[in-house]
């Protein structure tokens, strides 16, 4: 059972007592331009997922606590937590860093639009 | 109707013998979920203006006294306790002094129950149904929070070092009684870090 | 016979002045206070302890504690017996029964035991090879037969009358196990003023210091290990726990302790402590301090009774003052096993020492020589002969031998009752590996040892491969201090120890006679596999090391290898040429011993199996006699039975009492949402499929909630309170779930909305009055408001007191009758209840339950989101197109409905069904097909959703969705039942009663 910890109100225990919530960072494309989401978008936004192999990202709740969401780093081979960070944060630049294959992409793109932003 | 009798959610519930606490609830307390931002000076102003105390700010903390104590749920949530008597008149005064600012007060007294458990040892009843480390330094009187207790949600509060009040949703205030009776029976009672008999 | 294997003096653990009594396989027998069931069984002269798992074979014990793999015994009568515990570990107390286990009728003769004679047909890889074909063979002649066959022992009959419990506890050090290193880091740890928890299985701390040589500080192991635990025990920060085994260890070093509170105590039990503890423990650092298992040898026969490791051997003699036999063999590839020699010889029993490395000259085998103790080096035991049956061991021969060499050449024989076997230590890996720790082969040891662990786990002692007093201690100390955060190094105590010479592995020794005739080399002795199984498996193709494990089940058994799995990697080894790290290991998994279900279960039995909800009038309904039923974790009535009633009269009483007067309801249940904020109005324009924000204050409406894929989830009335004020209801199920969906979109999408969401379901009481005389009911309970069809007509609210009684009305109706919902806070429920049944009284009211619910609402052709709807259906389907609006830009699940796979032609749609036979009610959940054949497949085109016997209309009625229902309106459908009967109805409208709706707006 995994130690959780609450970026938000700093409460630590165990994985029962928060709710997790899947991948991280995934963008609802309906809440950007509802009439022009084409089948794909919305296919990809429902269903496709990254599974990697190593670290990935997670959207976790503080269920039995403050009630709020947050984001975490996790690696899914040691299960350990690289960081916990805000529900509309980017996760530390070092964390970024390791992120491999998909996450990688993900982010150089993402971090790319913030820049031209 | 003309009379009004009010019940609490473990009317005629008795603990049973042989418990190494002691058992109770708490039937005369009126409480208050206040929803607005930590962060928002107009709301904290209004609220203190109403209640006559700061909104307790750091997380799993209350403030107050015995007759109004205010406990931290979240960044944005807070529940006031007060006399059941005293909970109309405290939300009115606080509707009115939030007025134009972004908030939602509820009287949620009966929403909830509370079972106060008190006597050497309530720590370690209590962690038969908790993993929160309730030895730990932070579980100092006026400590309050969330948890998962047996199976179900509630609100911890530190009350005396070893005064504790067990807040349940009060459709199972019974589960909650019953759990606690069955964890606090003398004879599996658990003292933990003391000092112990020699293993032969 | 009368003890006598009972030595006349010795015995550190037993009580030579305190006899008790106790029972095997029905004999009463007297031990010693402090004995185990296996002690106390030897000393009175039996060896059988139990038959094994596949071939029936007579075994005795084997092992000293934990490891033992053969002496598996039930403990205890009726509800309280417990099957499959090791003799080793049952303490004896006065009225202990136990029995053996896996034999048929006796252990002396069993009739299974025809598997040993043609075991030469049992393979391994027997059951995958045998029972395989004809496949209708599977359930009724394989499975019970080899359940019958493979049984080890029986489960407990009746309630269990014991209690259990759990606790979740925190620390900074755990130990696990209270050995010489165990106890040396707690000691450590705890000074640099750590909180501490060292748990041990055994009920005396030590570990095996008190049958190793050797000294600390002067003091005997034993007497210096009981010092130490004295110490910890009544230190402020240590917490110690024996007869607690740590079963496993799982992510972020979270770790199940069993404590056996009470098995060895019936005084205690009857005092009502619980039986078993479990200990859910969070540790910041965990210190395994397991020590290490002694290994069996793979010689032919080495499973016969009377053939034992040599620690337990020792172990008979030290602790329990029992001699293993009269004469005995030792056989060894170590010096630590002549300590065995030395302490047989000192008890009186006549030991000689076969070794199968070709020279033993260490300290310990000269000192066994001195002492008269033959030594035969360079050799192995060829051959165990036993009396009749394989009871009890006669004599052994003596081969002699060279490493490598497969055959016997020249042997001598020598009589002997027992046999004491060592073939080195394993470090006890079980927990390091449960939770992904890495091992490493270690060439000088021949075994594995401890390499990396993602988790703040340390291994020290002989849990890590340190053999020696001295490595011991040192580590032990500097990792407890380490640990717990200091800098300071604890002092090491002076230490002294016989020296010793590095032992040589042997994984087979060779027999007498030709290869497996009758000579059965095992290496798991709990799953009978044998060296010979391993190497089938082998030269068949079986390449992996867990494929092989699985085929031969050899470390599969609740042993998890303990005792088997290095030898079987060794004779893997010899089979392939491959050195032993290159065989690869399989996964050690928990627990590391078996513990109970009742541990596991805690006090969350009986009444608290699982959390009840019950309603402030629960009680009330119970006196009325209401039958309840679960509606998610809580229990509403569902009807209201009356004396000679059943519970379809009941329902039927019900439902025309609110059709023709007025009925009352308790809908507590309903989630209850407030909701606020200035963007409270286009933030419900998100979550409902129709529009709320054009909602007018005062007024209710009905919404549908989808999840983004489109599909429905939950539906409910809201009421605008204010122009930034919400309630919303949700159904009784849904109020957790629709609060958290609620919460979760503020939070992570639509961040900027200026929005509070709070639940308060609870906080309310709720009834439903529902009927034409509504109205007259609450006019006699002196409404402060006007409750005229103009001042509050239908989807209207009001605030306001019954009498004195704070009230919430909704004028909302899921019956189709004139309805009124009226909320009041909880504490005043039950009066507002008693007083709504007395004001109603002449107007004929009845409480109601959620059947006479369901049907009312079927009536209506009104949806349950959960009945009608199955997580796959859209409001499109049950024909709610009309309130999925078609102005708002976005909301929940908009965008999935235009997915080409929601658009499709053929999609189920509610449709009404009337059976041909108005009396016949459809089974919900029944099938239409497209067309009747004699018997299945038959190609499936709908299912009913809901179908009642509606007494308001004195007919059944169904609802279904079906393909295309809406374009087949007067069609008749066939629905084959089981059996046989097929039953047609003719699809029509979904509302059955009252289409105008002229009963609401009264």
């Amino acid at each position: 059972m995994l130690v959780v910890k609450c970026p938000v109100c700093g409460a630590e225990g165990d994985e029962t007592d928060f709710h997790a919530g899947g991948q991280a960072h995934v963008r609802r494309p309906a809440s950007h331009d509802p009439a022009h989401v084409s089948d794909e978008e919305q296919r990809d936004y429902l269903f496709i997922r990254i599974n990697p192999k190593g670290l990935h990202f997670e959207r976790w709740r503080c269920d039995r606590g403050c009630g709020k969401w947050f984001h975490a780093a996790r690696d899914t081979v040691t299960l350990e937590f690289k960081a916990f960070y805000g529900i509309t944060e980017l996760p530390p630049a070092d964390v970024i860093a390791e992120a491999k294959g998909q996450w990688a992409e993900y982010f150089a793109k993402r971090l790319k639009a913030e820049k031209q932003a | 109707m003309s009379e009004l009798s009010h019940e609490s959610p473990l009317a005629g519930v008795t603990p049973p013998p042989g418990l190494s606490v002691s058992l109770r609830e708490i039937t005369d307390r009126g409480m208050i979920d206040l929803r607005g931002h930590g962060s928002d000076q107009a709301f904290l102003s209004a609220v203190k203006g109403a209640l006559g105390l700061d909104l307790p700010l750091r997380p799993r903390t209350s403030a107050g006294s015995d007759d109004l104590r205010v406990l931290w749920l979240s960044m944005d949530q807070w529940l006031i306790l007060c006399p059941r008597t005293k909970a109309a008149e405290i939300l009115a005064a606080l509707r009115s002094a939030l007025t134009g600012v972004h908030s939602l007060a509820v009287d949620v007294s009966d929403m909830r129950a509370v079972i106060r458990i008190e006597g050497g040892g309530c720590r370690e009843v209590l962690m038969k149904g908790t993993s929160l480390d309730l030895l730990d330094a932070e579980y100092r009187p006026g400590c309050c929070r969330r948890m998962r207790f047996a199976e179900i949600a509630a609100l911890l509060s530190v009350v005396e070092d070893n005064v504790f009040d067990v807040y349940v949703f009060r459709s199972y205030a019974r589960y909650a009684w019953d759990f606690v009776c069955a964890t606090a029976r003398e004879p599996a009672r658990v003292r933990l870090f003391g000092a112990q008999d020699a293993p032969a | 016979m009368s003890k006598p294997y009972r030595l006349s003096a010795g015995g550190s653990r037993i009580d030579r002045n305190r006899r008790v009594s106790f029972s095997f396989d029905g004999r009463q027998l007297t031990g010693f206070a402090g004995d185990t069931l296996a002690s106390a069984v030897s000393a009175a002269g039996q060896r059988v302890f139990g038959r094994s798992f596949k071939y029936h074979r007579p075994r005795g014990v084997v092992g000293l504690g934990a490891e033992e793999m053969n002496a598996l015994v039930g403990v205890g009568e009726g509800a309280r017996h417990e099957p499959n515990l090791r003799a080793t570990q049952v303490e004896i107390h006065d009225g202990l029964t136990a029995v053996s286990q896996n034999r048929w009728p006796s252990l002396t003769f069993d009739i299974g035991a025809v598997n040993n004679t043609f075991s030469r047909f049992i393979p391994g890889g027997f059951y995958y090879k045998t029972f395989m074909w004809p496949a209708s063979f599977w359930k009724h002649v394989y499975e019970p037969f080899i359940r019958r066959a493979a049984g080890l022992g029986k489960a407990p009959e009746g309630r269990d009358p014991d209690s259990y419990e759990q606790i979740h506890v925190h620390c900074d050090v755990l130990v696990v196990g209270a050995g010489v290193a165990g106890l040396a880091a707690a000691e450590a740890a705890a000074k640099a003023g750590a909180r501490v928890i060292i748990a041990d299985e055994n009920p005396v701390f030590g570990g095996l210091a008190d049958i190793s040589g050797g000294a600390i500080d002067g003091l005997a192991q034993a007497d210096w290990a009981l010092a130490k635990a004295r110490t910890l025990a009544s230190a402020e920060n240590v917490h110690v726990l024996n007869r607690t085994t740590v079963v496993g260890h799982w992510h972020h070093n979270f770790l199940m302790l069993f404590e056996r509170v009470a098995d060895h105590d019936p005084a205690r039990l009857r005092t009502g402590a619980p039986r078993h503890r479990l200990w859910k423990v969070r540790a910041h650092q965990v210190i395994l301090a397991t020590g290490a298992i002694e290994r069996p040898i793979a010689f032919a026969n080495n499973d016969r009774p009377g053939i034992m490791l040599a620690s337990a051997a020792r172990g008979m003699v030290e602790r329990y003052g029992v001699a293993p036999g009269a004469s005995g063999v030792l056989f060894t590839n170590n010096d630590d096993a002549y300590q065995t020699a030395l302490v047989l010889k000192a008890a009186g029993v006549a030991v000689r020492v076969v070794d199968s490395r070709a020279r033993a000259d260490g300290p310990l085998p000269a000192k066994a020589r001195e002492q008269g103790i033959p030594v035969d080096a360079g050799s192995v035991i060829s051959a165990v002969n036993t009396s009749f049956g394989g009871l009890s061991v006669t004599d052994v021969r003596i081969a002699s031998y060279r490493k490598g060499q497969g055959r016997v050449i020249k042997e001598t024989r020598a009589a002997c009752d027992f046999v004491a076997m060592s073939g080195g230590w394993n470090p006890a890996l079980h927990l390091w590996c449960h939770n992904g720790g890495k091992i490493r082969f270690d060439d000088q040891l021949q075994t594995y040892r401890p390499d990396r662990h993602a988790d703040r786990i340390t291994a020290v002692g002989a849990a890590n491969g340190s053999f020696t007093l001295a490595s011991i201690l040192e580590e032990a100390s500097a990792a407890g201090s380490r640990l717990a955060g200091s800098g300071n190094v604890h002092p090491v105590p002076a230490v002294m120890q016989a020296g010793q010479q590095p032992m040589e592995p042997i994984w087979f020794a060779p027999a007498t006679g030709k290869y497996n005739e009758g000579n059965k080399h095992f290496i798991d002795f709990q799953n009978d596999v044998t060296a010979a199984d391993l190497e089938l498996a082998q030269r068949e193709g079986y390449e992996s090391v867990e494929h092989t494990k699985r085929y031969t089940t050899f470390g599969m058994a609740t042993d998890q290898g303990k005792t088997s799995n290095l030898n079987g990697l060794g004779v893997l080894s010899e089979a392939t040429g491959k050195p032993i790290p290159e065989i690869g290991v399989t996964t050690f998994r928990p627990p590391y011993t078996p513990f109970s279900f009742g541990s596991m279960a805690g006090v969350l039995t009986k009444d608290l199996f699982l959390p009840i909800r019950r309603t402030a009038i629960f009680n009330w309904h119970t006196a009325q006699g209401a039958v309840f039923e679960p509606v998610g974790q809580w229990r509403r009535a569902y009807t209201y039975p009356r004396a000679g009633e059943d519970n379809h009269a009941a329902i039927a009483r019900e439902i025309l009492a609110v059709r023709n007067k007025v009925g009352l309801l308790d809908a507590s249940t309903l989630g209850k949402i407030e909701i606020r904020g200035p963007d409270a109005a286009e933030f419900l324009d998100r979550m409902y499929t129709n529009v709320f924000s054009t909602l007018k204050v005062g007024k209710c409406r009905y919404g549908l909630m989808m999840n983004e894929l489109g599909f429905l989830t939950d539906d409910g009335v809201t009421v605008r309170l204010a122009e930034d004020h919400f309630l919303m209801h949700t159904t009784s199920g849904g109020a957790d779930r629709i609060a958290a969906w609620l919460e979760e979109w503020l939070q992570t999408e639509w961040t900027h909305y200026r929005v509070f969401v709070t639940p308060v379901t609870e906080q309310w009481s709720q009834f439903a009055i529902a009927g034409p005389r509504a109205r007259d009911v609450l006019k006699k309970l002196a409404p402060s408001f006007d409750l005229s069809n103009e001042a509050l007509p239908h989807m209207s609210f009001v605030e306001g007191r019954l009498g004195a009684c704070p009230v919430r009305v909704f004028r909302i109706s899921f019956s189709g009758e004139l309805s009124y919902e009226v909320a009041t806070p909880s504490g005043f429920g039950l009066g507002l209840w008693k007083a709504i049944i007395e004001a109603g009284a002449e107007f004929g009211l009845e409480p109601y339950g959620t059947e006479a619910l369901h049907v009312l609402r079927a009536e209506k052709g009104y949806i349950v989101v959960g009945d009608e709807t199955d997580g796959t259906t859209t409001p499109v389907d049950v024909g709610l197109d009309g309130l999925v609006s078609k102005k708002k830009a976005d909301f929940i699940g908009k965008r999935s409905l235009e997915q080409s796979y929601l658009k499709g032609p053929n999609r189920k749609q509610l449709v009404g069904l009337l059976t041909e036979d108005p009396g016949e009610v459809l089974p919900d959940g029944a099938y239409a097909v497209r067309q009747v054949k004699d018997k299945p497949p038959m190609e499936m085109i709908g299912q009913v959703t809901s179908s009642y016997r509606s007494p308001t209309l004195g007919r059944s009625i169904a609802m279904a969705l079906i393909e295309n229902g809406r374009a087949r309106m007067g069609e008749t459908l066939s629905f084959p039942l089981p059996g046989g009967k097929v039953v047609r109805a003719t699809i029509t409208d979904t509302v059955f009663y009252d289409k105008e709706g002229a009963k609401l707006n009264v």
